[in-house]
């Protein structure tokens, strides 16, 4: 808030981000429930009734194999699905993975969760994984990725489908859903209450595969290091734990562009943590 | 050049909504299969629509559409009492028939059809119809082999007492051996511990269902279900492994 050109009360955080992440949860949301009514003959009109996998651009990424060698889809997923995997592939080429930070309702999910933890354990919440432990950990989710799309490819199916917990969150009143599924919604969102993005950080294939896009995107974050007071904030803020305080260039394979270190929210010196293209001065 | 959030959050609705608007106006932007099934590609048919390719996921109207059977006539046959017919699924058989020892669904669909509009269809699997559609069915042009199949695959209609005799497997060619227990018959509630206690080994499931076992207590038809396989086929592969 500016009152004679001064700002008087500084972001917390990006709250349009906040509105970005309710509506495309709420739009996932509304739209499986819809595929759910149409099956049973009814549904609400003028609304999607897409299956979630025709909505998952994760889904384009593991039938790629399938189309490339025999030009067909894995059962279930369609070309909206590759679509959408195009699409979240350029918004990751030029902003890193924004569809991770902004759109992916898992994501968001377990950001809602992750508040009780930081209402219960305020400056310990999302440091309770040892440094190396952690280091190590999050390389799980490019085994999980090569896994996925192995068993994609050998087998012609979506066996991820009963692993996923993204599936589950938006079809845990259907009978498609798999317990494995289930089961690993609930490890996720319980450990969301002591870690921020849980699945995100050790897990995701998706975000496996976006989060090579941090080595080489157009525009990145960057800390402007002649007028950095070195506070730490914005590492302390950090969803993902990246040392942005420590940094030049965020390149870190795990950065969902959320923008909470910058100096639009949390940094409190003005123009220091930037997010853009061209370098700093 | 900097970039603030108001405008990447702009660009993020710009490119998702204004890339899915584009795809639709190319015709990219396809959320579903194409309700349409395969055509045989080899015989006296070849180049029509297959009854075999009829999936749980389909309507009577599609399968109207698709082979020019009445969706009206589909509801006679499977007792299905709807203002409108067309809009029904065939995947909602399997719940009307749960009661039933002999399983209606999908594969009851592609049977009537076939013989509805005498094409032909593997008959080594055992499928049953109720006895509205094998009425319905008398007056078609049936073979020879079809009525023999038709005789020993009818059950009662829902309400109706069964009969004396249960429907047999005899006259299909490979059809389970005489003392095939009718217990052992893999049907929409079998799970996956039950075959195995049957005596089919994990190896043979894995081979059959081409992935790594799943839990044993998943039910088949909801595994075929969930990975997009032919139940029927499935079924048929493993029931062979019971009977041997």
């Amino acid at each position: 808030m500016k009152i004679f050109g001064k700002r008087l009360f500084r972001p917390r955080s990006i709250w349009i981000r906040r509105v970005v992440q309710w509506f495309f949860f709420l739009l996932i949301a509304i739209i499986a429930i819809n595929h759910t009514l149409v099956e049973n003959g009814g549904g609400i009109p003028f609304l999607s009734t897409a299956s979630l996998h025709a909505l998952c651009p994760f889904g384009g990424v593991v039938t790629i194999y399938q189309y490339a060698t025999i030009g067909t889809f894995v059962q279930k997923i369609h070309e909206s699905s590759f679509v959408l995997m195009i699409l979240a592939f350029i918004l990751s080429i030029l902003f890193g993975p924004v569809f991770c930070g902004w759109v992916c309702p898992l994501g968001t999910v377990q950001e809602w969760v992750s508040k009780i933890g930081k209402k219960l354990f305020r400056r310990k919440f999302n440091r309770f994984v040892p440094a190396k432990l952690d280091n190590i950990l999050r390389y799980l989710r490019y085994l999980v990725l090569a896994w996925v799309i192995y068993v994609t490819a050998t087998s012609g199916t979506l066996i991820f489908a009963d692993y996923d917990p993204y599936f589950a969150l938006f079809n845990f009143w259907t009978t498609e859903v798999a317990l494995p599924s289930l089961i690993i919604l609930g490890i996720t969102l319980l450990l969301s209450v002591f870690v921020e993005r849980p699945w995100c950080k050790y897990a995701c294939p998706y975000g496996a595969v976006l989060g090579i896009t941090n080595l080489f995107r157009v525009f990145q974050i960057r800390r402007v290091e002649s007028t950095c007071k070195n506070d730490g904030v914005c590492s302390i803020v950090c969803p993902m734990n990246i040392p942005v305080d420590e940094l030049q260039t965020v390149r870190d394979h795990q950065c969902i562009s959320c923008l909470e270190c910058t100096s639009e929210a949390f940094c409190p010196v003005a123009k220091t943590v930037v997010f853009n293209a061209g370098g700093v001065k | 050049m900097n970039l603030t959030s108001k405008p990447l959050a702009a660009i993020i609705f710009v490119v998702f909504f204004g890339g899915i608007a584009f795809s639709t106006g190319m015709g990219w932007w396809v959320t579903e299969s194409a309700k349409q099934p395969a055509a045989y590609t080899e015989g006296e048919f070849v180049g029509q629509s297959n009854p075999a390719d009829i999936r749980g996921s389909y309507t009577f109207g599609v399968v109207e559409n698709a082979f020019g059977v009445p969706s009206k006539v589909l509801a006679q046959a499977f007792l299905i009492e709807s203002n409108s017919p067309s809009t029904f699924a065939i995947k909602g058989l399997e719940e009307i028939y749960a009661a039933n020892e002999f399983e209606i669904g999908t594969g009851s669909v592609r049977l009537f059809v076939a013989f509805y509009n005498g094409l032909p269809i593997d008959l080594t699997a055992d499928t049953y119809l109720p006895e509205n559609a094998a009425a319905l069915l008398q007056d078609r042009n049936l073979n020879a082999e079809q009525s023999a199949y038709l005789k020993t695959h009818t059950i009662p209609n829902p309400g109706n007492p069964a009969p004396e005799v249960a429907p047999t497997t005899e006259p299909s060619q490979s059809a389970a051996p005489a003392e095939t227990s009718v217990e052992n018959l893999i049907k929409g509630k079998t799970t996956f511990q039950e075959i195995l206690d049957w005596g089919v080994s994990p190896a043979m499931i894995e081979q059959v269902i081409g992935a790594p076992m799943p839990s044993p207590l998943t039910k088949i038809k909801d595994y075929c279900i969930e990975k997009g396989l032919d139940f029927e086929t499935v079924k048929a592969t493993l029931q062979a492994e019971i009977d041997k």
